[in-house]
């Protein structure tokens, strides 16, 4: 009987040991303190001396600080559409090394398909690279709250490596950190560059469409889209990122409430709460004529298009639609100043030229109020955008003084000097800190960086909206969908975006 | 045997078990368990979890993208069960009936060999056949259907179908393996008794092979109808569940809303009634299947 007993008890006991030791396990996982990223050794760090980097107090912690600089990564092999020839952080990071021996900047050269993806579960798991790029508009709205330090603070302290500059936010392009601060005034991150947008076309085939000059106004445009058809030419054929002709649309018929809608926080710019009171409020809704009022008027210009990626999402059709442009199948592709880096890297042929989004007039539409909104897609969008791991997002933080180190690193990437040579060596993108010069190629597109920035849109106030809507915007264009439906669809989807930002927010849209 | 020698023995046995236990309940178990907790919760994949209770339950009630997500499944699920089981069958009686050993070994290998393809590979060639000027349209056009030529993956209407009808012929070769060793499995005496009785050709496929074959359809179902609820794969780099929501299915939701908006509470809840869905078709399946016979 006892022998019964003890054969059944046994296993029993074995499975009680082994749920026992997975919970210890996981337990330890989570509470954990070592280094997953960064290799600094405390006890090492904590007797460290100083070692003289900057003007001011040198940080004391040594070991290796990650950093992911997305474009700007330097000797990059693994990520697409990089130049290999980039070197300016690696230089960087040596001459910080050398002022600082003890730290080593490792920079983390991989590909990611889904960035955002890659973020949440690298920061659920305590492993983000110390430093990493993110956009603003991710950080105060989409990533989750936490995961990355506010360097508010810093802003407003001087920056060790701009001696004159009693702060750090002085050396800095003024209007892009007003107007992309977070609903409570938080800045996450730095923001050196500028991505500018345009019309790029294939001057060959619009040669052959008897197209002598590029279209500056809207019917210009249309007419040179329909010329192109005539001629047995592909106009257009990509997907109609609702994102970002938005901005060009809505900047422009929403120009005179702009200060209205930014002023329901408080703050400078158009956040996320600006955005959901707006839309409470019926301004940003399809109450409002303007709201929907530019979609018949795109689709004159997505009429000529070829159909293939009109429904498409733009994320998964956007390769194939700019290898038919790069491949000489399609005369005009609406793209960032990446694109001549992109064509030039694919050896194309033909030339390409660019124009700005057209400024709309009351006769293209009586909406219109004629502002120049050819800058309110791109912006301060690019990839000089860093920001820096919490603790919580990445344990290595933990390490007494490793967070006073990469900052330090931070403040010393993020100079005008230093800034105009990682941006134009990249050549993507436009420098905009005061005192920086774009490169030659990029003066044409550099003009939209000096316009004042009051871009207005919709998709930051919940996660799924911006998505919600380029589904329908699809559907509407392709002549699925009458704009009835549309705008009913529509209305759905902001109300539902205002109903998740109310209860995630706690907010009370009564209260503005 | 002594006690102490058959408790050494026994330990010594569960001791090396117990490594598999272990990470058996730390890689399967415990990430069920945690599903299954969050999905009463308000998680985003960073921050602590809070209690919410049984919201993210009343949320599905209403969402109208699940719904139509759920609809589109049922029709794929019916459409797979369909090409998973009819074409297979079909081609594994043709090559058991070929007289020649040989030959059937032949055969049976051309099926095999696409196996090797990568998934992956095929949905990306299926997605260039399918785009507007593809080789399907291409191929409409040659033969004088122009009007039949379409945008397979642009037009809402028909998105879903062309996503569920990539891989022609939709001969499995892994289905047809399992109902060709089915069919190997009849006696011979039995096979020989039919003959006998007059049940040949049709008859004897009807009356003989499928009824004998019924635990080959019972698993191939069951296998068709939990993978093609969580088959992910094609939606997502084929459409992305569009045009619109045309080609939205649960498990696309579940990772949207988790991975891409972050909302893993919302996720989990969506798998965790995904999970009791797949429960409740296999074990009616398995019911029925198993009555039948």
């Amino acid at each position: 009987m006892k022998h019964r007993f003890a054969s059944k008890a046994l296993p029993i006991l074995l499975a009680a040991i082994a749920i026992v030791a997975t919970g210890c396990g996981s337990n330890a996982s989570n509470n954990g303190n070592s280094a997953s990223n960064g290799s600094g050794n405390a006890s090492e760090n904590n007797a460290a001396a100083a070692n003289g980097g900057g003007n001011t107090a040198a940080p004391a912690w040594t070991g290796t600080i990650n950093m992911y600089a997305q474009a700007y990564t330097p000797d990059a092999k693994n990520i697409t559409g990089i130049k290999t020839d980039q070197h300016k952080l690696r230089e960087l990071a040596d001459e910080y090394e050398k002022a600082h021996p003890g730290i080593k900047i490792k920079f983390v050269d991989e590909e990611f398909k889904d960035y955002t993806q890659t973020v949440r579960v690298k920061a659920a798991a305590g492993e983000l690279f110390d430093v990493y790029w993110a956009q603003w508009a991710e950080l105060n709205g989409t990533f989750p709250k936490g995961i990355a330090e506010d360097l508010t603070e810093y802003f407003g302290k001087p920056n060790p490596y701009i001696p004159d500059k009693a702060t750090w936010q002085e050396a800095m392009n003024g209007t892009v950190v007003n107007e992309t601060a977070a609903p409570g005034g938080q800045h996450y991150n730095i923001n050196g560059d500028y991505v500018a947008t345009a019309f790029f076309y294939n001057k060959e085939l619009f040669q052959q469409a008897g197209i002598a000059e590029a279209p500056k106004t809207w019917a210009e445009l249309i007419d040179a889209s329909k010329k192109l058809q005539a001629a047995g030419i592909v106009a257009m054929s990509q997907a109609p990122d609702f994102g970002w002709f938005q901005r060009h649309f809505m900047s422009d018929f929403y120009s005179k409430d702009f200060d209205t809608i930014a002023a329901f926080d408080k703050a400078p710019g158009i956040s996320s709460l600006d955005e959901a009171v707006g839309i409470s409020k019926g301004l940003l809704s399809t109450k409002d004529e303007r709201f929907m009022g530019w979609w018949p008027m795109f689709k004159q210009l997505t009429d000529t298009w070829k159909k293939d990626y009109l429904t498409g999402d733009p994320g998964v059709v956007g390769a194939n639609a700019r290898n038919d442009f790069l491949a000489g199948k399609t005369a005009i592709f609406y793209d960032g100043s990446w694109l001549p880096n992109n064509a030039a890297d694919a050896a194309v042929k033909f030339e390409i030229g660019s124009f700005n989004f057209p400024v709309l007039t009351a006769g293209d539409t009586p909406l219109s109020t004629g502002i120049d909104a050819s800058g309110a897609v791109g912006g301060p969008n690019g990839a000089f955008q860093f920001a820096v791991a919490t603790k919580e997002a990445d344990k290595s933080m933990k390490e007494p003084g490793k967070k006073e180190a990469v900052i330090d690193w931070l403040q010393f990437v993020g100079t005008p000097e230093h800034v105009e040579q990682a941006v134009n060596e990249n050549g993507n993108f436009v420098p905009t800190w005061p005192g920086t010069k774009p490169n030659d190629s990029m003066k044409e597109l550099a003009s939209q960086a000096s316009k004042e920035l009051k871009a207005i849109g919709v998709g930051n106030s919940s996660a799924n909206l911006g998505k919600d809507l380029q589904r329908t915007f699809g559907l509407y264009l392709s002549g699925n969908m009458d704009l009835d439906k549309a705008t009913a669809n529509v209305q759905k989807a902001l109300d539902a975006a205002n109903k998740d930002y109310a209860t995630k927010n706690d907010t009370d849209y009564s209260k503005y | 045997m002594h006690f102490k020698d058959k408790t050494k023995m026994a330990l010594t046995g569960y001791g090396f078990i117990l490594p598999t236990f272990v990470f058996l309940i730390w890689f399967m178990y415990y990430p069920v368990y945690q599903a299954l907790s969050g999905a009463f919760t308000d998680w985003d994949g960073f921050n602590a979890p809070h209690f919410i209770g049984l919201d993210n339950f009343t949320r599905m009630m209403t969402d109208e993208v699940l719904g139509q997500s759920t609809i589109n499944a049922l029709i794929w699920v019916a459409f797979s069960i369909v090409l998973a089981v009819l074409p297979p069958f079909v081609v594994s009686e043709l090559i058991f009936n070929v007289k020649k050993a040989r030959l059937q070994y032949v055969y049976r290998t051309l099926f095999v060999i696409p196996i090797v393809i990568p998934g992956i590979v095929t949905i990306l060639l299926w997605r260039f056949l399918y785009q507007g000027d593809g080789a399907i349209n291409q191929l409409l056009g040659m033969v004088g259907l122009d009007s039949w030529q379409q945008l397979w993956l642009g037009n809402p209407h028909i998105a879903l179908y062309s996503i569920m009808l990539m891989g022609f012929p939709w001969v499995s070769a892994f289905n047809m393996l399992i109902f060709y060793s089915g069919l190997q499995g009849i006696p011979k005496e039995v096979i020989e008794a039919a003959k006998l009785d007059g049940a040949t050709g049709w008859k004897r496929v009807l009356r003989l092979d499928i009824p004998l074959s019924l635990p080959q359809f019972r698993l191939i179902v069951i296998l068709t109808l939990v993978g093609s609820l969580q088959n992910i794969i094609p939606p997502l780099v084929m459409t992305n569940g569009g045009p619109g929501y045309s080609t939205y299915v649960p498990i696309l939701h579940m990772y949207n809303v988790s991975t891409v908006n972050g909302e893993f509470g919302y996720g989990m809840s969506i798998a965790l009634i995904m999970f009791v869905v797949i429960l409740a078709f296999t074990i009616l399946n398995m019911r029925l299947v198993k009555s039948d016979t």
